[in-house]
């Protein structure tokens, strides 16, 4: 059983502290994605996990047990760098074999291994090419067969897309995913990229300043964040936040305008709030995702229109601050157009505005 | 229409004058050393004759067998042994620098510690002392020490004349390597020191040999400390040969040109290979990725 | 880094690799310097051995700082010094100027350029020692069957040409490393502001003066900090090709060291003098160093 656990892992160098006191559990086969802005701690965690970093503090066990002490290669893992850190002296057949010859392997088993990686990431036809001459999504498959001929325990993945254009990295994407439905080993992936958290992973780690904000499937995250960190961290455009206070019951934005509190959502009278709704849940009336449902209806002025085909995402005010709302379907929309648009209150989310926090109700 | 032909006439009088200020260059550096190589291949009769002769009329090899003691002309200059001597100096210092300065620039490329900035700072301001300087009190020391004229003696200057700049240059290229590869291979299972010789010593081979041919080099040069803590053949070098073979043959020209030969040979060869290896070992494409 | 780097366990690793060196150095080079420090202090000759335990203080340097013996090749070298700088820089940017604008052969070009760097300073004081020999060198011999000249010119032995003949071999010998970091300064210039200053009207001479010139001077003193390190390397050539010689004519201040502590035995006079001339040369290193921290400064807006 592959399974990770971490329980209050700090990290320090010296007297700053990088990673504070986190706690995460890792089931077997299951495709974990760390993610957040750079030096929130994520890179840090993973090479902890790897072993390229000491543990300052807690325990990380694998597989049950515990390997706060042990180096990287008594912990049967598997590493994709980010630079892919292929070893340029050596052709594809070696790189790849490079770990099973280390570990003391026939040399029968090691081809036979070495032959199976490559069969499954087409790379069969690289095999006497050096680093040096092969493309870059090529690389990237090296470096992917090289993890895989170990059979470890687990995948460690340390942001392997972002040195591909945006093309290939979507390909590679699609790649990943594949190769985590056919051999079905735990990963860890770690990126700042929202979209590749949502499309990779069975469950996100949302991670900040070194403090893990909320884990939970993809959608979870996006349609339940605890925070507005979260809230705005994933999905894009990210979503909306307009400030206010809780009078009368209902919301009370900046230019006093009312809306109603989101369903689910409860607040003490008076309470300064933050409502946060994404720019798919606010359209024209008649050209949005849902007409029916709790909604408000505002007559707003639009500043920009940014046309994307089938949709356009429109830039407009509301009680003075700029918010991005979406139009679904092929009208055109003019700067300066005075629209009526409809808020989906049951797809809105209030905020405390003081800690940040959710108020919504389960 | 005048002023195109004009324009034409002045590229082509600043294209000649290029050329001829390239030639006029290129004779300035080789005529002298060319000039020293013919004549270690001719006659000293012909060399002292006077009126000059300028086309040499014989060319022969006598001379490097008469430094060497071959052949019926003998000089007292025993070149086989200063030859010996130069090299055993040079190879021993040279590849004592190199384990000394791998340990020391994988350490300064590698690892952040307290100090280290200082530390490099000074083991480069060493570097700075004059020869001379240094070989005042080094004859002193070595005297008490029993090393004056020994070849030892020699070799422990030499390796910390070149300690410096190896580390300083091992430094370098070690930094060039990705620390990605090393943790990729203790990620595949290697202890840190199978990472070492496995990934990073094989990429930095290149560099390592340039430095090792400087170190060389810098040995096999080296005149001023020779020349004082040597006083036999057990030790003497070529440097302090030629100096010696100019002291006292004030007119055997030819046999002076034949050891100066001697000694530039190797320099050159060797200054040729390392220039190939500079640029090869800049050349790793698949690296990054 | 593979284990933390802030422990001190870990901080042991670094050091034992770098205790060899250390060992080295302290042995061989900063030990030897405290020794040759104190034995400024002493009056110590090596046909006396026991004059080494006796301490004198500081009246080996008011020696030297009073003969006027010490002061003549002490003038001698700084003139040297200079003026070996100072045509080395000029002729070096020619060269290296002249080889930007050749593109036919210019690799060849530039491997030829090195070659006297290749030379030992004993190969090279060899080599001008045989060309300027009065009797049978090439130039004399040259000068005579061109008629241009009816008595051999003693280019080793009158003072003023002998340091003519010394300047010219270290110059040869030197020119290379100020050529070879120009080139360098040369290949990596920006384009951009010398299009420009053309397209605001200067002539070939003005964009040289103030806009490559100036990007140049970083290199120009890195490569004069280099050399002043070298001042040492003028013992080499000097030995060979004059020893010093005739009468003390081309005395420097290494070969002066030389003889005042091995042939005249005077051990602590020749270990202060030392000190002294080492002084000297890090003063000019530091000069040089200071011009080239400002000449950076201002290339920051360049780059």
């Amino acid at each position: 059983m592959a399974d990770i656990t971490l329980e209050k892992v700090v990290k320090k160098y010296g007297a700053l502290g990088v990673v504070h006191s986190i706690d995460l559990n890792i089931a077997h086969q299951e495709f974990v994605v760390l993610v957040g802005p750079s030096g929130c701690g994520k890179s840090t965690t993973l090479r902890m996990i790897a072993g390229l970093e000491d543990i300052t503090g807690g325990i990380v066990r694998i597989g049950g047990r515990v390997v706060n002490d042990l180096p990287p290669r008594k912990r049967n893992i598997s590493m994709v760098f980010q630079n892919y850190a292929l070893y340029p002296h050596m052709n594809v057949r070696d790189n790849l074999g490079f770990g099973l010859k280390i570990a003391g392997q026939s040399p029968a088993v090691v081809a036979e291994r070495v032959a199976e990686a490559a069969d499954i990431l087409g790379l069969s036809a690289l095999l006497d090419r050096t680093p040096a001459e092969l493309s870059g999504g090529q690389r990237q498959r090296v470096a992917m067969g090289r993890a895989i001929v170990r059979h470890p325990d687990a995948f460690l993945f340390d942001e392997p897309l972002s040195n591909l254009d945006a093309k290939l990295r979507g390909q590679m994407r699609a790649e990943i995913k594949k190769l985590h439905q056919r051999v079905k080993t735990t990963v860890v992936y770690v990126t700042h990229d929202q979209v590749e958290a949502m499309t990779l992973a069975d469950r996100i780690v949302v991670m900040r300043d070194g403090h893990i904000e909320q884990t939970g499937t993809p959608m979870e995250v996006f349609n339940h964040p605890h925070n507005t960190f979260v809230a705005t961290f994933i999905g894009s455009p990210p979503m909306n936040l307009l400030p206010g206070v809780i009078a009368g019951g209902a919301v009370q934005l900046a230019d006093g305008s009312v809306v109603p509190v989101p369903v689910r959502a409860k607040a003490a009278e008076g309470q300064p709030v933050m409502l946060g709704i994404r720019p798919d849940d606010i359209s024209p009336v008649g050209h949005g995702l849902s007409q029916d449902g709790p909604g408000a209806e505002l007559a707003l002025n639009v500043d920009l229109a940014e046309p994307l085909g089938m949709e356009s995402l429109i830039y407009t005010r509301i009680a003075g601050q700029e918010v991005q709302a979406k139009l679904y379907g092929p009208r055109i929309v003019l700067p300066g157009e005075a629209l009526t648009f409809r808020l989906a209150l049951d797809r809105a989310h209030l905020f405390d505005a003081a800690s940040g926090k959710t108020l919504e109700v389960r | 229409m005048s002023a195109l032909v004009e324009s034409r006439a002045s590229k082509r009088a600043k294209a000649v004058a290029l050329w001829l200020a390239t030639f006029l260059l290129m004779a300035v550096i080789c005529l002298p050393g060319l000039w020293v190589v013919l004549s270690a291949f001719r006659l000293n009769r012909e060399i002292l004759a006077k009126p000059p002769v300028w086309v040499p009329e014989v060319l022969t090899l006598l001379n490097f067998g008469k430094i060497f003691g071959w052949g019926e002309q003998q000089i007292g200059i025993p070149v086989g042994a200063y030859f010996t001597n130069s090299l055993i100096i040079a190879l021993t210092s040279t590849f004592i620098a190199l384990a000394i300065g791998m340990a020391g620039g994988y350490a300064f490329a590698r690892y952040r510690f307290r100090g280290k900035a200082a530390l490099f700072l000074g083991l480069m301001l060493f570097r700075a002392v004059p020869g001379i300087a240094l070989s005042l009190p080094l004859f002193m020391m070595w005297s008490k020490l029993g090393l004056i004229n020994t070849k030892a003696g020699l070799i422990i200057v030499y390796v910390s004349l070149n300690v410096p700049f190896t580390i300083w240059l091992i430094d370098g290229f070690f930094r060039q390597i990705p620390l990605a590869l090393s943790e990729a291979a203790q990620v595949d299972g290697c202890t840190r020191w199978q990472a070492f010789w496995k990934i990073e010593f094989p990429l930095a081979r290149s560099g390592i040999a340039s430095a090792g041919v400087f170190a060389f080099l810098t040995s096999w040069n080296e005149f001023a400390l020779a020349s004082q803590l040597t006083r036999s053949t057990a030790s003497k070098t070529l440097p302090v040969g030629l100096l010696d073979f100019t002291a006292q043959f004030t007119i055997d020209w030819a046999g002076m040109c034949a050891l100066a030969v001697i000694i530039i040979i190797p320099a050159l060869i060797l200054t040729f290979i390392v220039q190939k290896h500079l640029i090869a070992g800049l050349t790793f494409g698949g690296v990054k990725g | 880094m593979i284990r933390a780097l802030t422990t001190r366990r870990a901080e042991t690793v670094p050091l034992l690799l770098l205790a060899p060196a250390l060992i080295t150095m302290l042995f061989v080079v900063a030990l030897p310097l405290v020794f040759s420090l104190w034995t400024s202090l002493t009056p110590y000759q090596l046909t006396k051995p026991q004059t080494l335990y006796t301490f004198v203080g500081l009246r080996n340097y008011i020696r030297i700082l009073s003969d006027p013996a010490f002061w003549i090749p002490f003038g001698r070298t700084v003139l040297f010094l200079t003026i070996a700088l100072n045509l080395e820089f000029a002729i070096g940017l020619g060269i290296a100027l002249l080889i930007n604008k050749i593109t036919w052969g210019q690799r060849s070009l530039r491997t030829i350029m090195m070659f006297p760097m290749m030379f030992s300073p004993i190969l090279v004081g060899f080599q001008f020692k045989f060309i300027f020999n009065d009797n049978i060198g090439i130039l004399n011999n040259a000068l005579q069957s061109l008629g241009l000249s009816d008595q051999a010119i003693p280019w080793l032995v009158d003072a003023k040409l002998a340091m003519f003949s010394l300047l010219f071999a270290e110059i040869w010998m030197s020119t290379s490393v100020f050529a070879i970091l120009l080139l360098a300064g040369l290949f990596a210039m920006p384009r951009d502001p010398l299009e420009a200053a053309k397209v605001d009207g200067c002539n070939a001479f003005q964009v040289f003066r103030h806009i490559t010139l100036p990007f140049l001077m970083p290199f120009a003193y890195i490569a004069m900090t280099i050399r002043s390190l070298d001042v040492a390397r003028a013992y080499d050539i000097v030995k060979v090709m004059t020893g010093g010689g005739p009468a003390g004519r081309t005395e420097l201040l290494w070969t002066l060291i030389a003889r005042t502590g091995y042939d005249n035995s005077k051990m602590g006079l020749a270990n202060a003098m030392a000190f002294v001339s080492t002084l000297l040369s890090i003063l000019f290193t530091y000069y040089f160093y200071r011009k080239l921290i400002t000449a950076r400064r201002f290339m920051g807006g360049v780059q």
